[in-house]
């Protein structure tokens, strides 16, 4: 209930509240902006290499930060192939071979189908403010925006990759617009930027997010949204093996 | 000033007590053929760890594109995007009089999935015949058999099988991210298991006919990651990979040919260390003999104090004395080099012709990821038959000073009258 609240409160008054809202409130906020309670989607992955491009249509099914379904649509040859996430474990179906594999912990490095995601980014199940101190480095314009910008520190017990992440958000409609990972040397190891704020599910949302890694910045996975509902009624127990293999409608 | 009979009278004079003689001579030859000896069987030791080391898997020479390593990315296989005509390249390369055989290699990294049990594996793409005569991974088959080229079959290590817990015709599932993007996978049989008894191989490989692996990651039959060259003796690669160099390396595809001690410098270093600390040893024994020495002739000199002062009451140089000391000395030295060569030379050529077996002592061990047999391997010792003799005939003449100068300082009028 409490990020959807936030978010009709965001969406209503946004300017009238941001003098009391702490940095921690906004970067919640906005970690959970294109999560709800449960949502539905419907995405394009467009990946982008220097050996090959490609695009896939995805479906993706989430409740809460524990249980997530994914299921690739097209193109034809990975048709089917699905990814389930509970806690901290992922299976992937293989429809060619019909078989179901819990990919072990040593792989959650590795990239999530040859995307610039990783089974890890899939998996992180906390929420941002559980792990990281969250400071207002800087309010003001930018580019002629209005925004914040935040850095976070991981906090000493957490166990995140990151070694920093730099946050830029709009203020007057809270919308992000883009995050910076730093690796635990400091430096920059990809950059995430948001574009297309469109009304979806009912909220405002960045319906483009695009990924470049920093040490191949000609590289790119872009993920663009064309479906999102929000709050669809899904209980855990629609995140099941069984489901992962059967397909979902 | 002829200084001939200064050597007779020093040659003479090993004849004067020829029991105590022989014992020095003895005890200088002695430590001469140990550190002879123990050069060889640390040689040959040296050799047979970087032989096994080499043989195994890695091969004494591999080629590859320029950017395969270190990343060891799956696209930058020889001859980049449009691959090699294979045939041309293996018989170019296996041209060289130094290689004995060329085996082409694909490699892709993947999850193996039995059951419940899932491992991330490295694949290796082989054709089998010829990684039979390269590498030595496939004599370590254990149980089934090799797999078949062009069928979907597998062949696993011993760890890799106990831990997805199969045997022989079991199904495995593989999954590899393909070159093209999309997320190979199929289903396979296992052949046969092998057991190097190198645990990262036995733990972390899986190998495949080369052209199954090649369809599984969308690679072409012509791209292929690695071409491994065996050279029987491991310490003729770095020529022969310079050789290939020059004779293939030109041609129409850009080729790294790298010999184990570019690959594997750790490797080079130890067997660079270890064949270097025979120095240690060559120090040791002589320095120890060095006392030894100079004590049997210092005794030598007080046995002779009366014929030193009638050569010095002759009007004799205190100098000639010592030249007549020091031509003892190498006289010595000279006949316990010829009983060191004469032994060890038949002891090595010996032992290198039927190898020490110490299987009945102890099994097989590893060191250093390399499988390590229990039988003492000896090699030549190379320039340790000079560097010894050298330090022999420094040893003698550094000890032979003492007495010698000792000899010049007998008084003569005393000595003479018996006081």
């Amino acid at each position: 209930m409490r990020p959807a609240r936030w978010c009709m409160l965001a969406l209503a008054f946004p300017a009238s509240l941001a003098g009391q809202r702490t940095p921690r409130e906004i970067v919640d906020h906005v970690d959970r902006m294109l999560r709800g309670n449960s949502s539905r989607a419907e995405v394009t992955m467009e990946i982008s290499t220097a050996h090959w491009a490609r695009s896939m249509d995805v479906a993706i099914w989430s409740l809460g930060t524990e249980y997530s379904l994914i299921r690739i649509g097209a193109p034809p040859k990975d048709a089917g192939t699905a990814t389930l996430k509970i806690d901290n474990e992922i299976w992937n179906y293989l429809p060619r071979v019909d078989r179901t594999i819990k990919i072990p912990s040593s792989m959650m490095g590795a990239a999530w189908m040859g995307s610039h995601f990783t089974n890890d980014d899939l998996v992180k199940e906390s929420r941002i403010i559980d792990d990281y101190e969250i400071d207002l480095s800087f309010e003001g314009a930018r580019d002629g925006v209005d925004v914040w910008e935040f850095v976070l520190t991981p906090k000493a017990e957490a166990a995140v990759i990151w070694g920093r992440i730099e946050e830029r958000v709009r203020r007057a409609d809270y919308m992000p617009i883009w995050v910076h990972y730093f690796d635990e040397r400091g430096e920059l190891s990809r950059i995430i930027t948001f574009s297309e704020y469109r009304r979806m599910g009912g909220r405002l949302v960045p319906t483009v997010m695009t990924v470049v890694p920093s040490d191949k910045p000609d590289e790119s996975t872009i993920i663009r949204y064309r479906e999102l509902e929000f709050d669809v009624g899904l209980d855990p127990s629609f995140f099941s093996l069984r489901r992962l293999r059967a397909g979902t409608r | 000033m002829n200084t001939l009979p200064w050597w007779r009278i020093g040659w003479r004079n090993l004849g004067r007590n020829r029991r105590r003689t022989l014992l020095t001579a003895l005890g200088l030859a002695v430590g001469y053929t140990s550190v002879v000896v123990l050069t060889g069987l640390t040689n040959g030791i040296i050799d047979d760890m970087v032989e096994n080391a080499t043989s195994v898997i890695t091969g004494q020479i591999a080629v590859q594109a320029p950017d395969y390593l270190p990343e060891r990315s799956i696209y930058e296989t020889i001859g980049g995007r449009d691959g090699v005509n294979l045939a041309p390249l293996l018989a170019a390369l296996s041209n060289d009089p130094a290689v004995a055989a060329a085996a082409p290699r694909v490699y892709a990294g993947g999850l193996v999935s039995s059951g419940a049990s899932t491992a991330g594996t490295l694949l290796l793409g082989i054709d089998v015949d010829r990684e039979a005569a390269t590498s030595r991974l496939l004599s370590a088959l254990a149980e089934g058999r090799l797999p078949t080229a062009g069928a979907r079959e597998v062949l696993i290590g011993r760890e890799l099988a106990k831990q997805l817990d199969v045997a022989p015709g079991d199904e495995l599932v593989l999954v590899a991210p393909a070159a093209d993007g999309s997320l190979g996978n199929d289903l396979y049989s296992v052949s046969g298991i092998y057991s190097s008894g190198m645990s990262d191989l036995d733990n972390n490989y899986a190998l495949l006919p080369i052209r199954t692996l090649q369809e599984l990651v969308a690679l072409d039959a012509g791209r292929v990651h690695e071409i491994a060259l065996r050279v029987l003796d491991p310490w003729d690669a770095p020529d022969a990979a310079a050789r290939l160099t020059t004779s293939v390396g030109p041609d129409a595809v850009s080729l790294d040919i790298r010999p184990w001690t570019t690959l594997r410098p750790e490797l080079r270093d130890y067997a660079t260390l270890a064949k270097s600390s025979m120095w240690i040893l060559l120090v040791v024994v002589f320095a120890m003999a060095i006392f030894g020495v100079a004590n049997t002739l210092l005794m030598a000199t007080f046995e002779r104090r009366r014929e030193f002062a009638l050569l010095l009451a002759l009007g004799t140089t205190p100098r000639r004395i010592v030249a007549a000391l020091l031509a003892e000395a190498t006289a010595l030295s000279l006949i316990s080099v010829l009983v060191g060569v004469a032994t060890s030379v038949p002891l090595i050529a010996w032992w290198r012709h039927a190898p020490l077996d110490l299987g009945s002592l102890m099994g097989d061990f590893t060191m250093a990821g390399a499988l390590v047999r229990p039988v003492l391997r000896t090699s030549s010792p190379g320039g340790m038959y000079v560097l010894a003799a050298v330090a022999l005939l420094a040893t003698a003449l550094l000890a032979s000073l003492y007495p010698a100068f000792r000899a010049t300082r007998v008084p003569p009028a005393d000595t003479l009258a018996g006081r």
